[in-house]
C-alpha cells in the first residue's frame, strides 16, 4: 500500500518528474504539475538526485579536454566585468540576455511557425522590464566606485594594472584595441534619419576579448529622458532578426566626438554588421528599427 | 576556493578557471550540439559559478560536485530550449566515456568514487542508460530509440540507477557504509 511510503520520500509520480527534471528538464506542463506537488521533501530529494547526477558525470569525466586559451581569456574577461562593478555587471548582462531570450520567445509565439516552448515567458518579460530599467540606471551612473572587496584582493590577472592607477579613457582603450593585430575596424555610414545628418564614425572590435568601441562625430545630442541610442551587433552565426544588444548610450549637448564602449551581452562569433538605433530610454530587447542612424558592415 | 571567489578574490577566480576549466569545457562539449554552443555554454556556466559561489556549503559536498551541478543545470536548460530542434540521430557516434576506475575516482571527488561504486552494481544496460542520459545529454526518448528499448524500460533504468547512486552517497555521507 502507498501508506507504507516513508514520509520523507516523494511519491512515484513525483520521483518520475524529479528524475526527468534532473536529467533532461521538464516541459511547462510537467513543471506546473511538479509545482503543484512540490514540497520540502521534493526539494530535498531533487537536490540529492542532482548531486547523484553530477557525481555520475564526474565519474565519467576522468579524461578532460583543456579549456581553449581564447575561451579561457573570454571567461576571465567576463569575470573581471562581473567582479569589477559593485552593481555586478555580469548579473545584469546575463539578465539582459535572458530578457532578449524572453523577448524572442514572445515574438516567436506571435508567429505562425512553432518554436520551442519556454515556461514563464510572461514572467520573464515582466522581470526583463524591471531589469532593463536597472541596467539603464547602472549605465547612467557616473564612474561607479571600485568594489571594496576588489580593493582588498591582489591583482593577478583581472585587476587593473598596478602601474596605471588612472583608468584609461574610452578613447585610449579604443586606441589600444585598434593597435591589436586581430582587431577589426569597420566604417559606419550615416543613414537618412534626421539624427544621422553629418555623422561619420567607425567601430573597432576585438573578436577575441569581445570588446569594442564606437567612434562618432556629428551624432545629434539626445535627451536621455526622451530617447537613447542603442548599439546592435549582427552576428553571422545568429538569426538576423535578433542582433546582439551592444548597450545604450547618450550623446551630450555640444559634443563633437564620442567614443562609446560596446557591451555585447552575448558572444559574437562572426560580426557581420553594427548598427545604432534610436530607442526609448533604457533601450529595448528587440528593436523595431524605425530609427537607424548608423550602419556598418564588416568586410 | 568558492568562498574566496564569493568575496571577490581575483586570484581565486583565476584558480577556478585553471582548475575547473577543463571539467566545465569537457562537460559542455559533451552536452552541446556544436562547439560554438559549447563555448557559449562554458561562459554562461562560469558566470553562474561567480554568482552562486556564495551559496557553496562544503558540508553538502565537494566544490567539484557543486560546479558539476551548476554546469549540468545550465546545459540542461540550454538543451531544453533547443528541444524544438530535430532529435539526435539514433546512430550518431558519441564520444567514448572514460569512466574512472573504482578506487581511483576519489582523486577526482569523493562523490565520483561513490558513484563509481554504485554504477559497478548496475547491469551493463542500466549503466548505458545512465551514460547516455547523464553524460551525453540524450533524452529518455532518444535513449529508447538509440538502444531500441521500450521507453518505460529506459525510465525504469534511469530511475533505479540514479536512486542507487543517491543511496550510496547518502549512506556514505552518514559514514555507515561498511563495504566497497
Amino acid at each position: 500500500m502507498s501508506d507504507a511510503r516513508p514520509q520523507d520520500q516523494p511519491d512515484e509520480a513525483m520521483v518520475d518528474l524529479l528524475i526527468k527534471q534532473v536529467t533532461e528538464g521538464l516541459s511547462p506542463a510537467e513543471q506546473r504539475a511538479l509545482d503543484v506537488l512540490d514540497s520540502e521533501v521534493a526539494s530535498a530529494y531533487s537536490r540529492d538526485l542532482e548531486r547523484a547526477a553530477a557525481a555520475v558525470m564526474l565519474a565519467g569525466s576522468s579524461t578532460q579536454q583543456p579549456l581553449p586559451a581564447a575561451l579561457a581569456e573570454r571567461v576571465a574577461q567576463q569575470a573581471a566585468a562581473h567582479f569589477a562593478s559593485p552593481s555586478k555587471i555580469g548579473d545584469l548582462g546575463a539578465a539582459r540576455a535572458a530578457a532578449v531570450d524572453a523577448a524572442r520567445t514572445s515574438a516567436a509565439s506571435a508567429r505562425p511557425a512553432p518554436r520551442a516552448n519556454r515556461s514563464g515567458a510572461y514572467g520573464w518579460l515582466a522581470a526583463a522590464a524591471c531589469l532593463v530599467l536597472a541596467i539603464f540606471a547602472w549605465q547612467r551612473s557616473p564612474s561607479p566606485p571600485v568594489a571594496p572587496v576588489a580593493q582588498q584582493t591582489p591583482p593577478p590577472v583581472i585587476a587593473p594594472p598596478a602601474e596605471k592607477p588612472v583608468p584609461p579613457t574610452p578613447a585610449e582603450e579604443r586606441a589600444a584595441l585598434l593597435a591589436k593585430s586581430d582587431s577589426l575596424k569597420i566604417p559606419l555610414a550615416a543613414t537618412k534619419d534626421p539624427a544621422a545628418a553629418g555623422v561619420t564614425g567607425d567601430v573597432v572590435w576585438d573578436p577575441v576579448t569581445q570588446r569594442g568601441f564606437l567612434h562618432f562625430t556629428g551624432l545629434a545630442a539626445n535627451d536621455p529622458a526622451v530617447h537613447q541610442y542603442q548599439i546592435w551587433i549582427f552576428d553571422a552565426g545568429r538569426d538576423k532578426r535578433y542582433p546582439v544588444d551592444g548597450g545604450v548610450f547618450d550623446v551630450p549637448a555640444n559634443t563633437a566626438e564620442v567614443v562609446v564602449p560596446i557591451r555585447a551581452e552575448l558572444m559574437v562569433r562572426k560580426p557581420a554588421a553594427f548598427a545604432v538605433t534610436v530607442e526609448k530610454p533604457g533601450g529595448v530587447v528587440v528593436s523595431g528599427r524605425e530609427h537607424v542612424v548608423a550602419l556598418g558592415a564588416a568586410g | 576556493m568558492l568562498q574566496r571567489i564569493a568575496s571577490g578574490d581575483a586570484a581565486a577566480v583565476r584558480e577556478c578557471i585553471d582548475q575547473y576549466g577543463p571539467l566545465v569545457w569537457s562537460i559542455a562539449r559533451r552536452l552541446s550540439r556544436t562547439p560554438s554552443d559549447a563555448e557559449d555554454a562554458t561562459q554562461e556556466i562560469f558566470l553562474d559559478i561567480w554568482r552562486s559561489a556564495g551559496r557553496f556549503d562544503a558540508s553538502q559536498g565537494s566544490d567539484k560536485v557543486f560546479i558539476a551541478m551548476i554546469a549540468r543545470r545550465r546545459l540542461i536548460d540550454r538543451l531544453r530550449k533547443t528541444s524544438a530542434e530535430p532529435p539526435m540521430d539514433p546512430v550518431e557516434a558519441l564520444e567514448t566515456v572514460a569512466w574512472a576506475d573504482p578506487g581511483t575516482a576519489s582523486e577526482t571527488a569523493i562523490e565520483a568514487e561513490q558513484a563509481t561504486r554504485a554504477l559497478a552494481e548496475l547491469r551493463p544496460e542500466q549503466r548505458q542508460v545512465l551514460e547516455l542520459g547523464l553524460l551525453h545529454g540524450l533524452s529518455q526518448s532518444e535513449i529508447a530509440a538509440r538502444l531500441s528499448m521500450p521507453l518505460g524500460t529506459v525510465k525504469s533504468f534511469m530511475r533505479r540507477g540514479l536512486i542507487k547512486v543517491r543511496e550510496y552517497m547518502n549512506v556514505d555521507a552518514k559514514g555507515v557504509l561498511s563495504e566497497g
